[in-house]
């Protein structure tokens, strides 16, 4: 039969198992390097078959070919944080523009500018982390979105509902609401809860467990768990699929992010560092000894870089950046 | 004239300003886009396959959204990189010409790496270029040895389907 003729003649095609199994041997070696039995065994394997040793081939000067092209830019952290950097750019600009399918509205203005067609549209409004960004709505209602955060806008002719799908908002409502109220009413939801303002401003900010509901302005009918309650300005709730409960005493202020503020009152570090976190790309932690130091004071959210710099100034902790994006705080020596 | 240059034609002259309007409303400039939908057409010039025609405008939307990507990530690599760099030392900032050859380098393996989990690739990264050990990355992931070993693995394993696969 001339069958196997054939597949020698063609060109091996190494299957994913072999190429993967290629690749596993190259990073075995250099994690290992100069081992001798190693490199052996490795020669063994692609010798045992030509389509080993084809995956083998392709896999090591791929390998050589990306270790080369980024050796060759110049500096110390430039490539990783330069691609590190842009991924995230990039991801932030296709989920809002290409990806999401949804007509993005890009600023206010436009959209008062098309007063016809505001009434029956629906958008997707988001943040990059360490963005915070604010919103006029046509019908007078303006959200404010802190870092990492989305809403779904979806108004009708029926109803004006905003869903909050990640992080945190501050939604005002606008003064041509008392109008409008009664034949479409204005409410906000997410996954833990249905939120309802009779006039005023209120704050969410959603949480893996819960969602922090507090009201600074007029009143909110609130719908958790089956319970309902009317939430009143300087009130504030912590809501779950079970149901409501007030909320413990903040040790921050929860809307000092408006003005680009941490503002805290005897917080933990550890949770002053993971709310700080919140504001910037990568990794920020600090060891378990220091997490239980505590602090008070106004900090500048504009460049967390220089915040994190204030820190040794008043407790004793040391910074350690290992790349930029990667932040620890240990026990001063 | 060949028949697919007809077909192309004919798209151009219905469908280039809605293109154009397309492109404008995503790049927020009118040079960039004019720009862009020329590029489109061209490289409806250089496909051999038959043109698709039941649905004129996805087909050009699709190609088009392929070079508004490529288009944002020449941006964005740009940007990131005249911002990592404003933080070197006087004497190891790079000249023009550098430049241009590294965001050439970079912007290509931003492309491969693209769709990758940000863990994956940041695993990836750090081993490749930082040199660091899969220990150290798991140290600074937060994650296990085991799990950066197949970060890396599974970095690797794409490159080498964009590469040789497709």
């Amino acid at each position: 039969m001339p069958v196997d003729n054939l597949s020698l003649a063609r060109r091996v095609e190494p299957r994913q198992q072999v190429v993967k199994q290629a690749i596993h041997w190259l990073l075995r070696l250099r994690n290992n390097h100069g081992n001798s039995r190693l490199t052996r065994q490795c020669e063994q394997w692609r010798a045992e078959h030509h389509e080993h040793e084809i995956a083998w081939q392709r896999v090591q000067s791929l390998h050589a070919e990306l270790s080369s092209s980024l050796r060759a830019v110049q500096g110390a952290q430039v490539a990783f944080n330069t691609l590190e950097n842009s991924a995230q750019g990039l991801g932030r600009r296709q989920a809002l523009k290409l990806l999401s399918g949804a007509l993005l509205m890009g600023s206010a203005a436009w959209l008062a500018r098309d007063s016809a067609a505001w009434q029956q549209w629906s958008a997707d409004y988001a943040t990059a982390t360490g963005e915070r960004r604010g919103f006029q709505l046509p019908d007078g209602t303006r959200i404010e979105l802190n870092t990492a955060s989305a809403v779904d806008l979806n108004y009708t002719t029926q109803q004006r509902l905003i869903k909050l799908t990640r992080g945190e908002i501050i939604v005002t409502c606008g003064g041509s609401d008392e109008g409008a109220a009664a034949d479409r009413p204005l409410r906000v939801e997410n996954r833990h809860g249905s939120y309802a303002p009779v006039d005023g401003r209120f704050i969410l900010r959603q949480e893996e467990q819960c969602t922090r509901l507090s009201v600074t302005r007029g009143r909110v009918l609130v719908h958790a768990g089956g319970h309902s309650l009317e939430a009143l300005a300087g009130q504030s709730f912590l809501v779950d699929q079970s149901g409501l409960r007030a909320a413990p005493t903040p040790d921050m202020d929860a809307g000092a992010w408006l003005d680009g503020l941490i503002v805290t009152r005897n917080m933990r570090l550890g949770d002053f560092l993971a709310e700080v976190g919140r504001y910037r790309p990568g990794y920020l932690h600090c060891s378990a000894e220091i997490a239980d130091l505590r602090l008070s004071g106004v900090f500048r959210l504009e460049d967390t870089d220089r915040l994190l710099a204030v820190l040794p100034q008043t407790l004793p902790v040391q910074l350690r950046y290992r790349t930029r994006w990667w932040v620890t705080l240990e026990r001063a020596a | 004239m060949s028949s697919p240059e007809l077909v192309v034609q004919a798209l151009y002259g219905s469908h280039h300003g809605w293109l154009n309007a397309w492109l404008r409303a995503r790049l927020g400039n009118a040079a960039d886009a004019a720009d862009l939908a020329q590029d489109t057409f061209v490289r409806l010039l250089q496909r051999t396959e038959r043109l698709e025609l039941k649905a004129p405008r996805a087909f050009l939307r699709t190609i088009a959204r392929g070079l508004v990507i490529d288009h944002w990530r020449r941006e964005e690599i740009e940007r990131a990189y005249v911002e990592t760099i404003a933080h070197l030392p006087e004497g190891e900032v790079p000249d023009a010409e550098s430049r241009a050859l590294v965001l050439e380098l970079l912007e290509s393996i931003a492309r491969m790496l693209e769709g990758l989990k940000p863990r994956v690739r940041q695993a990836f990264l750090l081993a490749q270029c930082e040199g660091l050990t899969h220990k150290q990355i798991a140290e600074l992931l937060g994650v296990s040895v085991r799990s950066v070993e197949r970060y890396v693995a599974d970095a690797l394993y794409h490159c080498y389907v964009l590469r040789y696969e497709s």
